[in-house]
Parts: C-alpha cells; structure tokens; sequence
C-alpha cells in the first residue's frame, strides 16, 4: 500500500447560495482515504453523504478547501480535465443503475472503451467484463429495461470496471434490490477489493457498512467518526 | 465502424419517429420550395434568353421626343420618326437592312367575336426578312392581312377569314382586311416586334387608316455582321442624335441582359419567399430538438458523469439534428426534381431546360441549405445539454 493517500480532503466546505440564504452541506472536512481501502460512508439524510459522493466523483469542486485525488487538485483542473479523470481513474455505481436506455448491455459497458480509447472495443474486455459479473452472452444483447434490476446492476459494475479504475465508488448500490440480489452485488465488491480495488460506499444501511473495513459516519456536513 | 454517438442519435430519431417525421417534413417544403422555384426561374430565364436571341442582330430606334400636332396642339402626342430621321438612320445603318414600323393597338371583331390586339403596318417587302408565314400567303397589299398564331388559335382564324378592325360601333362603317396568311410563333421577341397577338397590314393601308403617315413607331436595322452591333450605333447616335436626343437607340443584346437580369431577380425573391419555409422547418427542427433534450436530461447527466466530453454530447445532439436534415433533404431533393419538372413543364410549357446543370444545380443548392438550416437549429440545444451540470441532470426524473 501506497504511503500517499489516493484521496484527501483538506478542510473541505460546500456551500450552496439558495434563496433562503446559504447551506452548508459540508463543513471543514477533512480526511484520507487510502488505496485499496474499503469505505463506507454513512449517516443520516442530510448528513452529506451525497454531497462528499459528488465531490469524491468529480462532479462537484468545493467551495474551500482543497480536494486531491491522485495526487491531482480537483479544483484546479480544467472541465475537460475533470472529465478525463472521471473517465479513467472513477468507476461510479448509482442505486438506480443509471444505465443508457438507448444501448445494449453490451454497448453500455463498450461505452467507456469508447469514451477513452475513440474507437469501438476489439478487444473483447467488455464481454469479458460483463461475464466477470455473471451476465451471459445472451443478456448482453439486451436493453436495460429487457433487464432486472440485479441484471442492470451488474451491467452498470462492468462499465464502472471496465476502463480499470483506481476508485470505485458506489451511492447505495443495493437500494433499489431486493436482499437476496444485494448480497450477490456486494459479494462482487469485496471480489473487487480483494483484487485492489479502492471501494468507497456511500449507504444508511449498517448491513452494508459491515462489509467495509473503514465506516466515516457524517453529521450535519461534519465527519464524526472515521 | 459507426461513431457511437451518431449511433445514440439515430437511436433517438428511430425511438421517436413521428416527432421526427413531421420535423423533416418541414425541411422537405423548404427545400422543395427553394429549389422549385430556383428551377422555374432558371428555365424562364433560358426559355426566354433563347427566344430573344433569335433577334439579337436587331438595333431597335424609337422617338426620344414627343411633337404635339401643329393643327391641334391640346391633341394627344404624336411621337416617331419622321422622314427626315428615317433618311439619316438609313445613311448611317450603310448596307445593313432597314424596317420602318407603324404599331398601334386596337379593337377588332372576327364575325361576331370582339378582340383587341397589336396592329403593325409593315412595307410587305420587309415582312419575309424576319417574319415567317406558316400557313398561306404573304400579304400583297391593300386590304391583305397577317395575323400571329395566338390570335388565329383564340379566334379560329384561317386564310381567308375577314376581320373588322376598330370599335365595334352600330352607327360607324369599319374597315375590313382579308387574311392571307398566318404567321409563326414567334414568342417574347428581342426585336421588339411581337406578333403572335397581333395583326399584320400593309404599312399603305396602315397609314389610311391611322393617319400616321410618313410617321415611323420604330426601325429596326437588321445587321449583316452582329459584331458591327456597337459601331452602327455608335454611327446612328453620331448621325442622328449629333445635336439633341431624337432617336433611342438600343440593341436586342442589351433587352436581353436587361430582361434576364430581372428574371434573375424576380427568381432570387421567389426563392427568398420560398426560404421562408425553411425559417418555419428550422423553428420546428429547434422545437424538436429542445424536445429531444428535455426528455434526455437523465441520459446527459450520465454520459457527463461517467466520463462523456461536453463536445461529444455536443456532437450527439447535431448528429441528431443533421440526420433529421438529411432525411429531410434526401426525400426533400428527390421531390424537388418531380414537382420541378411537373411546375416548369406546366408554367412554361417545355422541360428542353430542365436537365441542364444551370437548372439541377438547385436541388443540391437547396438541399445544402435545407442540411445546414437544420443543423443550425441544433446548435443552441446541443450547446445546451452539453453545458448541463451533471449532479442536477442525474437527479432530474
């Protein structure tokens, strides 16, 4: 393991302006994550959970602070540089899959190859992705919403794996499951961190966070357990 | 191997089909009527260009002044070439043959049919040198008459037929001429002699009639050599107007350029009303596509999210507006070369133009704006989805 933390914030603040004054979904936080680590983040609603999840996803720079993912500040970077390292070092799993519903199995996981390499995949890595999740062939043809909602899971886990990222970050990724299927996709990402994968789960539910080697429970846009 | 992103938009026009069906329909009017009537003018243009060169080895003199009759000064004006004039033209023109026209526009009756057309009295010698009687005779003389296809057709006129000529008036005996002959065709004329509605009599009996004796309308100098155009002019104004205007000269090439340079705007304009349908097919194209992003907020938000460029959903997005306006283009030129042959066939009743590259030119011209007024329309609904903030796109239901 790395001495460098793959993720650190540094008194990090998000502040959002709305009309009925200013909300401060985070407040001084500060922390590192570790590569290879597996993370939970918990805590109740509107304790920041989404807020730390868009900022760890470079969807969102803070407000003050400094925010460094491998090595890089985010804040600095440009839009486009923000989005190459989304593309390459992010692997994002959404509870409601977020699946492209004009693609196939196949081509939603393809779609990242794409995005990276500009070419159509040859190499047979999203098939083999796809099969390393327990979805055959067959499925693989299939729309998302031909799928149920452990396929859809696992297709959305292919294309989070499949340009290799350093990070995995999941936002409740068994919400929309039933029991039985969400131990199945949980049971795919301690596989993955046991390959080296960095998993970080954002999630309320204690079950979950049992599988996490590390739980930072937030409050009211603070960390009041790491 | 097909770009993925013109593959997500022709997915998008498949999946919602109708929408974009009506959409290109928009397109296809424009661009059919762009290049319909880009087509029509410009065979108008050649379709008249062809029938006035036929004369184009003509300078035409009219009177550039008006004398008012000595007898009667508050009578109307009498204008023309007089003798006097004509002696000089004929100096100046040298071997080249002159015609002295008497032209004024009159009633008729054809048994008990009233018309009313062109009179022209000519010198019967000079009617053969650039008139062509079709069916009987030329006309020798006295009452002898020609009359120009369209009036023989309207009125089923034949050698032989009588026609009265002037206001058909109970109380006033009308003179009568007798049809020789029927001339040919002739068209829209650069030679400013235009028969086909006219009647043609002997400039003897014109001026009985008509009292315009020794009083020219207009000559017309028939040349030997087209290239001496500008010199026998040159000659005439020299000779003829040395002290103050009195003749106006002007040369069928000239007409010609004039007339077809007006077609040429006339079909500009045409075309511009018929490009108003393609501001209406691009507002529809825009709503279409504003449409199209709306309903694909969520979509946005995870192509930005998982790593898609902002050019990329840019592209996606003019991808789908420059399918819809190939479709719209392809089906639009396809239907501009029938309803093209159909309108000019109909309006100027010949196609002897239609294949020429001046005239299809139009259907690639109006099928290249009809693409990239479409693709313009998509311009600020593609800079739209791909300025959208991600988190706020995956959140939208």
């Amino acid at each position: 393991m790395s001495e460098t933390p793959l993720i650190r914030l540094d008194d990090v603040s998000k502040v959002y302006h709305l009309e009925s004054g200013d909300f401060t979904a985070l407040d001084h936080v500060s922390l590192d994550i570790m590569e290879n680590e597996f993370v939970a983040i918990m805590g109740p609603s509107g304790s920041g959970k989404s807020t730390i999840m868009n900022q760890l996803g470079i969807l969102d720079v803070p407000t003050t602070g400094k925010l460094l993912i491998d090595g890089r500040d985010v804040a600095r970077l440009s839009s486009l540089e923000r989005t190459h390292m989304r593309r390459d070092i992010i692997g994002y799993i959404f509870q409601k899959f977020y699946l492209i519903p004009l693609l196939t199995a196949y081509e939603n996981v393809e779609y990242p190859l794409i995005l990276k390499y500009k070419h159509r995949d040859t190499s047979g890595r999203a098939t083999a992705m796809l099969e390393a999740v327990g979805l055959d062939k067959a499925m693989s043809a299939h729309r998302p919403n031909q799928l149920s909602g452990g396929q859809q899971q696992r297709v959305a886990i292919a294309r989070a794996l499949v340009n290799d990222p350093k990070i995995l970050l999941c936002d409740e990724p068994t919400g929309n499951l039933d029991s039985k299927t969400g131990l199945q996709i949980m049971q795919i990402l301690v596989d993955l961190h046991k390959k080296g994968k960095t998993v970080i789960i954002v999630t309320h539910d204690p079950r979950i966070g049992e599988y996490a080697h590390r739980i930072i429970k937030l409050a009211d846009g603070r960390v009041v357990e790491s | 191997m097909m770009d993925i992103f013109f593959d997500l938009s022709a997915r998008s026009v498949r999946l919602n089909f109708l929408r974009s069906l009506l959409a290109s329909i928009g397109i296809v009017i424009g661009v059919v009527a762009i290049s319909s009537m880009g087509m029509l003018g410009t065979n108008m243009q050649l379709s008249v260009s062809s029938q006035l060169s036929s004369g184009v080895n003509t300078v035409i003199l009219t009177s550039d002044v008006v004398k008012l009759s000595s007898t009667s000064p508050n009578s109307t004006a009498n204008n023309g070439i007089d003798e006097s004039t004509l002696n000089e033209i004929k100096s100046a023109a040298g071997q080249n043959q002159v015609i002295t026209i008497h032209h004024t526009s009159d009633q008729f009756t054809v048994g008990t049919t009233n018309g009313r057309g062109s009179i022209y009295g000519l010198d019967p010698n000079d009617i053969n040198k650039f008139l062509n009687v079709s069916e009987g005779k030329n006309l020798q003389g006295g009452n002898d008459a020609l009359v120009g296809a369209t009036i023989a057709s309207n009125f089923n006129i034949v050698p032989g037929s009588s026609i009265k000529i002037g206001q058909n008036c109970a109380t006033i005996v009308r003179p009568v001429v007798r049809v020789t002959g029927i001339l040919a065709a002739r068209g829209f004329t650069s030679d400013n002699v235009n028969t086909d509605n006219a009647i043609v009599v002997s400039d003897d009996w014109y001026t009985d009639h008509f009292d315009d004796k020794n009083v020219y309308d207009q000559v017309n100098v028939i040349l030997q050599d087209i290239n001496t155009i500008n010199q026998t002019e040159a000659f005439i104004n020299a000779k003829v107007n040395r002290n103050s205007d009195v003749v106006r000269v002007s040369d069928a090439s000239s007409r010609l350029t004039t007339i077809t340079s007006t077609l040429g705007t006339i079909t500009t304009f045409i075309m511009a009303i018929g490009g108003i349908s393609l501001v209406v097919a691009a507002v529809s194209i825009f709503n279409v596509m504003m449409m199209s992003v709306k309903e694909r907020v969520q979509e946005i938000g995870i192509l930005l999210s998982i790593g898609t460029e902002k050019g990329e959903v840019r592209r996606m997005f003019l991808y789908e507006a420059l399918i819809l306006g190939l479709i719209g283009a392809g089906v639009g030129g396809l239907m501009s070369f029938i309803i093209g042959y159909t309108v000019v066939n109909a309006m100027i009743g010949s196609t002897a133009y239609f294949f020429l590259p001046a005239s299809l030119i139009f259907i690639p011209y109006g099928m290249i704006i009809g693409v990239v007024v479409c693709v313009g329309s998509g311009m600020y609904p593609a800079w739209m989805a791909s300025n959208m903030d991600p988190i706020d796109a995956l959140r939208s239901e």
